[in-house]
């Protein structure tokens, strides 16, 4: 028989190291055409950090995104990063960035405050201009501002800028600190199907609500929240090195048993948007977060639609069938 | 017109690269006479090594060099414990542990070379069992004790807490080793130039944590090592550290030619870091109108051989074991410890997947005891606004309730609910 169950699991999650200073830093040219090029040290595996990076440069700068170039990875060319780990590129290299460009545009804003007779606190950048605050109609395109800038005033747009949460060690009796300088939170909530002759598991569908800040890129949130899901449904149902006295016994994916788009249920993404003052455009982090809700919400999908409780991860057909047998035998 | 970068879901800057195959991952980097570099590693999960004799290796056609602990400046490294040998010394740990690299002109002679390499081997008594590497007569991985940690988090007092409880409810939870399972395996190619500069292409997440290390474990100044890295194909917090790169480095030094390894999906499941498994015991004390007053935790953390993020993954878990609840009274002791096993490493989530799936399966159980709806009683539960921590930390901005609403309008639930 098929029965089917719904499960729910919450969760909050810090962006950035534990109690450790975690800097990122990033370096920002404007070049005398009004493209732009940004330098750090974060390194992007998949995730789509450089674009949301890129992304904050342009909407600091008011240039177009087509317009930044990302040198990112080569610890020779780019200024520190503590690397692509802990949620944080977003947040913290985030930041470093914003303030990188931050300090190239006020070059501009200042040399363009000269030719428009305002002070540069009046002005702001946008769509590849400076223009006057309530006035965008009164405008210096920044590729002119640029080039002055650079080779009229002899002012080359540059900028540096770092970011580094304010955190503190936790004290070794009583755990006491403020190790994290910002949460996340999120909600999933799973249905799945569960045979009770196989054991087999069917996740139907999953609900994901996230809450990172500000979606910088939307896209690249669902993306990562899917792919969070996967890790999850692999972690909650199949995946298991086996370890036979420190032997290895499953070294490939023949045997370890990966989830494929087969098994991947269908996925409603939520995003919550509530700005945090401290991220860069109120953005804060999705990396990790959201893998950590789908192996609980599928287990206690399981137990609400069989009633039986996996206590060992993964929820394999083998162990539901035994759950279930006992359960059965205990009411008889 | 302002505005017009954020919250739009612009292509990735890469997406053309990605799409059309031109995007270079890591062991699409070649270099003119490079060679190919293949680990031997431990064939005991716990043993001293009494001799290596690479002689017969070396004479093999299109071997170029083999290295061992001997040719290593500083052979430890490690985040919070210098601990973990870059090759083999005094003993292997684990099954994982590299005794030998080997560089030569195909992965096949490299490959070949690694059966001709003899150690000789004292197996030593092992330990694969957290509970028992605790005892103080288990066999030692390093030193006299295999309990590496002991991280506390107090808040309010338990004992008060159990008293004002009208239940108790108790779950032991376990979870299992996994692989991180990125796509693509490490890889990292390095060339030492005329200049003297170590130029090294290495699919890590954090470059600067890998020159800075390669320093240390080269003696070698960071302005003469350039770490860049490629398209990288997934990482998942395992290409958090260094792996691989030293072991480049020396074969280039030592060959004067460049040097490449790839690690095989193999290598990467029995030589590579992956997720701690726990054991976690959760009691909590619950009012009868469905408010948890009280929380004690304790978890098992299994190292395995070397601490590597053990020690900052397991500080992570604690902080967060007592899950996004407000408690009043908590106590949380984790335990990491040393065994002959693959070593726990970074993993996304670092710790808290672990004492998630254990946490939100326990507040479940405690819903079933005290006859309320899971979803009801959490809601009654979760930390909001300028909520304080077990660490004390206060929370600003906290969205738990609207994610709990929002994922019911997505699905719905099992009932109607009626917020509060």
């Amino acid at each position: 028989m098929k029965k089917r169950g719904k499960g729910i699991a919450c969760m909050f999650y810090p962006i950035g190291f534990t109690s450790y200073p975690n800097p990122g830093s990033a370096f920002v040219k404007v070049n005398q055409d009004g493209t732009a090029v940004v330098f750090t040290g974060a390194t992007d595996m998949g995730q789509g950090s450089t674009t949301v990076l890129a992304q904050i440069a342009a909407e600091e700068l008011g240039i177009r995104y087509e317009h930044i170039t990302m040198v990112t990875g080569d610890t020779e060319k780019t200024p520190f990063d503590l690397g692509s780990v802990a949620s944080r590129v977003t947040y913290i290299v985030g930041n470093a960035v914003k303030r990188a460009a931050h300090e190239a545009k006020r070059i501009l804003l200042e040399v363009a405050a000269e030719k428009l007779g305002v002070s540069p606190d009046g002005l702001c950048a946008g769509d590849g201009r400076i223009y006057i605050k309530g006035l965008p109609e009164r405008f210096l395109e920044i590729s002119e501002v640029a080039r002055i800038a650079q080779m009229g005033k002899g002012r080359p747009p540059i900028g540096s800028g770092s970011f580094n949460p304010i955190t503190t060690f936790l004290d070794p009796e009583t755990g006491h600190g403020k190790p994290y300088g910002a949460y996340v939170f999120a909600t999933q909530i799973a249905e799945v199907e569960v045979d009770t002759e196989t054991g087999v598991v069917e996740v139907l569908r999953i609900a994901a609500a996230h809450d990172c800040g500000k979606a910088i890129n939307p896209m690249l949130v669902e993306g990562q929240v899917e792919g969070g899901i996967s890790m999850g449904v692999g972690y909650g149902l199949f995946e298991e090195m086996v370890l036979d006295n420190g032997v290895v016994k499953n070294p490939q994916f023949t045997d370890y048993i990966l989830p494929t788009s087969l098994d991947m249920p269908e996925i409603r993404v939520g995003i919550i948007e509530r700005p945090e003052p401290t991220g860069p455009f109120g953005a804060k982090g999705i990396g990790e977060p959201s893998l950590l809700p789908t192996a609980p919400a599928i287990i206690n999908a399981i137990y609400d639609a069989v009633g039986v409780r996996i206590r060992e991860l993964p929820a394999t057909p083998e162990k539901i069938l035994k759950a279930l047998r006992e359960t059965d035998q205990g009411k008889a | 017109m302002n505005g017009s970068a954020i919250g739009v879901s612009r292509p990735r800057h890469d997406a053309v690269l990605q799409v059309t195959g031109r995007a270079l991952y890591g062991d699409d980097y070649e270099r003119p006479g490079m060679l190919y570099a293949k680990a031997l590693r431990s064939r005991h999960p716990h043993a001293r090594i009494l001799k290596v004799d690479t002689s017969r290796a070396l004479k093999l056609a299109g071997v170029k060099a083999v290295i061992t602990a001997e040719d290593v400046p500083k052979n430890r490294y490690g985040f919070t414990h210098l601990d973990q040998p870059v090759l083999a010394d005094d003993k292997v740990r684990y099954m994982g542990d590299v005794v030998a690299v080997v560089a030569a002109t195909s992965w096949d002679a490299a490959t070949e070379a690694l059966d001709q390499i003899e150690v000789d081997y004292l197996p030593l008594p092992a330990v694969f069992d957290p509970v028992e590497a605790m005892k103080p007569d288990a066999p030692k991985v390093h030193g006299d004790s295999n309990i590496v940690s002991h991280i506390k988090i107090r808040s309010g007092d338990v004992t008060e807490g159990w008293r004002i409880s009208s239940e108790i409810v108790e779950d032991v939870m376990r979870t299992q080793v996994v692989e991180h399972c990125h796509i693509e395996p490490h890889a990292a190619l390095a060339e030492l130039t005329d200049d003297g500069t170590y130029v090294i292409w290495s699919t890590v997440q954090r470059p600067f944590l890998i020159a800075s290390d390669l320093s240390r474990i080269l003696q070698y100044p960071m302005n003469k090592i350039r770490v860049i890295t490629p398209a990288i194909g997934g990482g998942f917090g395992g290409k958090n550290e260094i792996t691989i790169e030293p072991y480049v480095c020396l074969l280039a030094a030592k060959t004067k030619r460049p040097v490449k390894m790839v690690l095989s999906r193999e290598e990467e499941f029995c030589g590579t870091t992956v997720r701690h498994p726990y054991i976690v015991k959760y009691r909590s004390g619950v009012t009868k109108d469905g408010k948890i007053v009280a929380r004690q935790v304790e978890i098992i953390s299994d190292s395995g051989a070397y601490v590597s993020w053990g020690e900052s993954t397991l500080s992570k878990a604690s902080i967060h074991a007592a899950g996004p609840y407000f408690i009043p009274h908590v106590r949380i002791d984790g335990y990491l410890v040393y065994t002959n096993n693959s070593i726990g490493g970074a993993m996304r989530g670092f710790g808290v997947p672990q004492v998630g799936f254990a946490y939100e399966c326990h507040m479940d159980n405690i819903a079933a005891v005290i006859g309320m709806d899971p979803l009801e009683f959490r809601y009654k539960n979760l930390l909001t606004d300028n909520s304080s921590l077990p660490t004390g930390q206060v929370l600003e901005f906290v969205t738990l309730r609207e994610t709990v609403r929002k994922a019911v309008e997505l699905v719905g639930w099992k009932k109607e609910v009626e917020w509060e």
